[in-house]
């Protein structure tokens, strides 16, 4: 098993089967502190799946993940839930934000899942949105912002707890380029200041550059890129 | 390259190409075609949009298909009634005439023979025919040879299993057939039909009757106004929740089908349109609704001959439902679908663009909600106090009145959920998500309790109205059951001592207290007046008066008793009194006693039965052979209620002496069999609807968590733990449960007093109904949530997030 020296997350001959379509056919994977490795790939290639992998969402097959020293794989489903609760946060393309709950609340929720209480949690919680520039729709609903202020309040939420490692998928999939560059900006500075590492899936070249590395998932297969400049 | 038009195949070009006409160019189309095309296209939309909209359809269809079966069979009730009704009147044996029909080559004698077994009434008839031509009973293809029996399908399989054993013992009769369905009330009956040679008429009783043909003619006794009140009352509040329900099932999936809608508006459909789109969905889920309603019946149908609910059975054939009825139901089901659709879609944009905006409903208006109810009282109110002088009551102001104050609770239900969710705040991260979640769609909340607040509501006021007249339906017969539980009239040859004897030497008798009992006249013909004749021994006749010193000989008189006026006129030593007067139309043997002189005074007690015995009481050697054959015995039994059957070993033995004995238990309270049949009616609708509206919100909440599986997923992925989501979607329906059963609680009391009021009957809360009727809406709701959990954690599982 070859993992990458100081790695914080990484995968070994991934394989994931969804009847019989293989997502994951021996993908591999690693990602350093505070890196942003672009996952890329045609639709269907098994991005979003080693995604959802790496994150403890979905068990493989077979393979290996570990992270910070922890095979990932061997962890029960309450000790995942607990690890993507405090050392991970997600993205996804359509932000997934509760509706019912306001932008604020949103936002608090993964540290409130924590049990840090209210006040301090949305007091935390307006001090990054403030961050990624959507204070001004604190109080509204999910449903009454628009799509790139509802993208920046996903990705408020998911560095809200200061994660080691977030996961994006698609971030910008639904959003003009204008609004996408800005997400795009916004997030990996945050990112980066917050020295999180970022799992970025994207299809787009314009969105992986702001990547410091790339790796292609075809047919299950993942090839790290030597990044053109 | 250049390109140029084909030519034309009738030669060339010379004119301008056909421009088609514009829309707007176009004559209108009628309203009538506007709304089928518009209703057409839903239920294509309905077939054709795929799997999603297969699911919706029959989502609604399973929905409809129960409130229909069950419309259904209340639309057969009549029926199944009357057919029940037409059978016991085609079997009827007894005249009550007083009058001995003269023997002839038609004439048959009926011998009563009724009994219970356990806590079953078992029908059984004795049968002499007397000539070629008696008439057989309905049913019965032969008569039963002496000692031979022929029997109902459900008693000869209870005689061929262990559990029929004891009853076996008592009907020691030969099964020679069985009895046909037309010759049943019900396929749960137990009856017989014995052959014997052994009868004979005795006038004035009528245990043994000469008849020349079976059949009554007789018309049934007016209903007591009251008692109709409560038979309308329990139909309208068990088809209320029915309707609710079906009006529910119509919107299930409506969120998927707004925004399928939605894609309706972006391609030029106006609002209306596009509402009446929604409703021809609606309309073709409602459409197969009724067919699987009618394949639910029919299964139902079926499968009622094997069904026995509170002693109530009935056969397939008896649930037809009446034509008009089952017509409403076709008709109005398909319309209220597509009116509740037009109704609900009101207050909702579709835009173009999906439902991009799901900003706050506009705040609920409280004023036309309350107005329902309060009209519902006002019609109701007229109507006070009219039960106490038995005038009728005017039936579409009962069901409009109760209509619209049930239906009140289905108005308010939404404003009041809305009024106290937007106050709500704060709390654990599950209470706030469940919060959140009523603030922003309340609506939905209160539409899936709508059915159990009015099912709870209507309940709590019909049990308030029953607890209120039940008085009036149930009369405390006095017996004292600590001196004597069971009691024995014994048949005019039947030896008292060896009765008494066989009783006290049966299994679980403590104690026996026999009695001989006649009436004496101061006339021998017509007398205006009777007093009655008791005799014992002196220990047995202490159970029924107070004596002051008793030995064998003595004869007493009792003239103090309540209700006894003639005692102390007619009862004076050395007068002659006659047993066995002559009336009218029945001669008696007219044998005369003369009192003796030294008549000792006794005074009255209650008997074992709580009555207070009058007139003479004397012990068997004072009273002269002839009067002695007068006397109809009895032996009042306490019995050890701790062994195993012991009623039915004291039948046994009564059957045993002679098979018409009849055998009483007593009891501490009789009530009207048509006001327990009306409340055991109750209980059966209820508890089907109970498991309807069960199965409803069940259907909603599993609904509701589909359209809701992203977002469960994307918040697990998050790491929130399973509890906390599962005492979210808990909480969700919790408070609005609460609040539901609360308003619920609040018009079936109002309901309750008013109807109370109507029948003149002292207004009292029921407050043990009240809480069992919520405690049974929370107990589903409760059990519902239960049953969505499975369903919900799998929903959970973060690989939900899957889409490719």
């Amino acid at each position: 098993m070859s993992i990458p020296e100081g790695s914080l997350l990484a995968a070994h001959d991934l394989h994931k089967a969804y009847g019989p379509t293989n997502a994951l056919d021996g993908a591999a994977f690693s990602i350093h502190p505070g890196e942003v490795v672009a996952v890329m790939g045609p639709s269907g290639s098994g991005k979003s799946t080693l995604l959802h992998c790496l994150a403890g969402i979905v068990t493989p097959d077979s393979g290996t993940i570990m992270y910070n020293g922890h095979e990932l794989s061997a962890m029960n489903d309450a000790d995942r839930s607990a690890l993507r609760r405090t050392d991970f946060g997600f993205v996804f393309q359509f932000g997934q934000l509760v509706p019912e709950l306001s932008c604020l609340e949103n936002v608090a929720l993964p540290l409130r899942l924590n049990g840090t209480g209210r006040k301090q949690a949305e007091s935390t919680a307006l001090t990054w949105m403030q961050r990624l520039e959507v204070e001004n729709v604190a109080k509204q609903r999910p449903g009454e912002v628009s799509g790139g202020q509802g993208q920046r309040v996903a990705v408020a939420r998911s560095l809200v707890t200061g994660p080691r490692v977030l996961f994006a998928d698609e971030p910008t999939g639904a959003l003009d380029s204008l609004n996408g560059e800005r997400v795009m900006e916004l997030l990996t500075d945050a990112a980066r200041s917050a020295g999180a590492a970022v799992v970025l899936v994207t299809h787009e070249a314009r969105v992986a550059a702001y990547s410091d590395r790339e790796v292609v998932v075809r047919d299950g297969k993942s090839r790290d890129m030597e990044r053109v400049v | 390259m250049s390109t140029s038009p084909p030519p034309s195949p009738a030669g060339p070009v010379s004119a301008r190409p056909q421009v088609p006409q514009r829309p707007g160019a176009q004559a209108r189309p009628g309203l009538v075609r506007v709304w089928a095309r518009d209703l057409a296209m839903g239920v294509r939309f309905a077939v054709t949009g795929g799997r999603e909209s297969w699911a919706r359809t029959w989502l609604t269809a399973v929905g409809v298909g129960l409130g229909v079966a069950l419309l259904l069979v209340t639309a057969a009730v009549p029926s199944a009634l009357g057919n029940r009704h037409d059978r016991g009147a085609a079997r009827a044996d007894i005249t009550y005439s007083g009058k001995v029909r003269p023997k002839g080559d038609d004439t048959l004698l009926v011998g009563v023979n009724d009994t219970t077994y356990r806590s079953e009434n078992v029908r059984g008839r004795l049968l002499q025919p007397e000539g070629p031509k008696a008439p057989l009973p309905p049913g019965v293809a032969a008569f039963p040879r002496p000692g031979d029996m022929v029997v109902s399908p459900v008693l000869k399989k209870l005689l061929a299993s262990d559990d029929g054993a004891l009853l076996r013992e008592r009907l020691p009769y030969r099964i020679a057939g069985t009895i046909a369905d037309r010759g049943l009330i019900g396929p749960s009956e137990l009856a017989y039909y014995a052959g014997t040679r052994t009868m004979h008429v005795i006038a004035g009783q009528n245990r043994v009757e000469r008849i020349d043909s079976f059949g009554s003619t007789a018309s049934d006794d007016e209903w007591d106004p009251v008692l109709l009140l409560l038979v309308l009352l329990v139909f309208v509040v068990l088809l209320m929740p029915v309707g609710v329900f079906i009006a529910t099932a119509v919107r299930f999936g409506g969120e998927r089908r707004d925004r399928r809608l939605a894609a309706l508006r972006l391609v030029g459909a106006d609002g209306r349109m596009t509402r009446r789109t929604a409703a021809g969905e609606a309309l073709a889920g409602a459409a197969l609704g009724l067919v699987l309603g009618a394949v639910f019946f029919a299964v139902l149908r079926q499968l009622a001959g094997r069904i026995t609910i509170f002693d109530m059975s009935v056969f397939p054939f008896d649930l037809d439902p009446t034509p008009a009825l089952a017509l409403l139901v076709a008709c109005a089901v398909p319309a209220s679908a597509v009116a509740v659709t037009l109704f609900a879609l009101r207050s909702v944009v579709i835009e173009p663009l999906g439902v991009v905006r799901t900003t706050r409903p506009t705040r609920r208006r409280l004023w036309w909600r309350l107005l329902l109810p309060l009209c519902g009282v006002a019609l109701l109110y007229p109507m006070t106090g009219q039960g106490n002088d038995n005038g009728r009551f005017n039936e579409w102001m009962v069901i409009g009145g109760t209509v619209l104050l049930l239906i009140g609770v289905t108005a308010l239900l939404p404003w009041a959920v809305e009024a106290v969710v937007v106050r709500m705040g704060g709390g654990t991260v599950s209470w706030q998500l469940a919060v959140r979640r009523l603030q922003l769609s309340s609506g939905t909340a209160a539409r899936m309790i709508n059915g159990i607040a009015v099912a709870v509501a209507g309940a709590i006021a019909l049990q308030m109205l029953f607890s209120g007249v039940q008085g009036d339906y149930t009369r405390q017969t006095k017996n004292d059951l600590d001196r004597a539980q069971m009691t024995v009239n014994l048949q005019q040859d039947t030896s008292l001592a060896a009765a008494d004897h066989a009783l006290r030497t049966t299994g679980g008798v403590r104690h026996t207290t026999p009695i001989g009992n006649a009436t004496l006249a101061p006339d021998r013909r017509n007398p205006e007046a009777e007093v009655s004749l008791s005799v014992g021994s002196c220990a047995d006749l202490r159970k029924l008066a107070h004596l002051p010193s008793c030995h064998e000989g003595d004869v007493f008189v009792v003239s103090d008793a309540a209700y006894d006026t003639h005692t102390r006129h007619l009862v004076k030593p050395g007068r002659t009194l006659y047993a066995d007067p002559s009336y009218e139309n029945l001669k008696g043997r007219e044998i005369p006693w003369r009192l003796p002189m030294d008549l000792r005074q006794g005074s009255s007690r209650e008997d074992p039965t709580g009555v207070e015995r009058g007139g003479i009481l004397a012990t068997p050697s004072a009273l002269p052979r002839e009067v002695a054959s007068t006397l109809s015995n009895q032996v009042f039994l306490r019995v050890d209620p701790s062994y195993p059957d012991v009623r039915d070993e004291v039948r046994n033995t009564a059957a045993k002496l002679d098979p018409l004995t009849d055998v009483f238990v007593f009891a501490a309270s009789e009530q009207s069999t048509r006001f327990s049949s009306i409340r055991t009616g109750l209980f059966v609708g209820a508890t089907c609807v109970l498991l309807l509206i069960g199965a409803s919100l069940l259907v909603s909440q599993l609904e509701q968590l589909r359209e809701r599986r992203k977002l469960l997923s994307v918040l697990v992925a998050f790491g929130t733990r399973r509890r906390t989501l599962s005492l979210s979607v808990l909480w969700q329906t919790a408070v609005p449960v609460a609040l539901g059963l609360l308003l619920a609680a609040v018009v079936g009391l109002t309901l309750g007093t008013v109807l109370l009021k109507m029948v003149d009957a002292s207004v009292s809360v029921d407050w043990a109904a009240v809480g069992s009727m919520t405690g049974i809406g929370a107990a589903v709701v409760l059990a519902v949530t239960l049953l969505s959990m499975p369903p919900l954690l799998r929903m959970m599982r973060p690989d939900g997030l899957r889409t490719e």
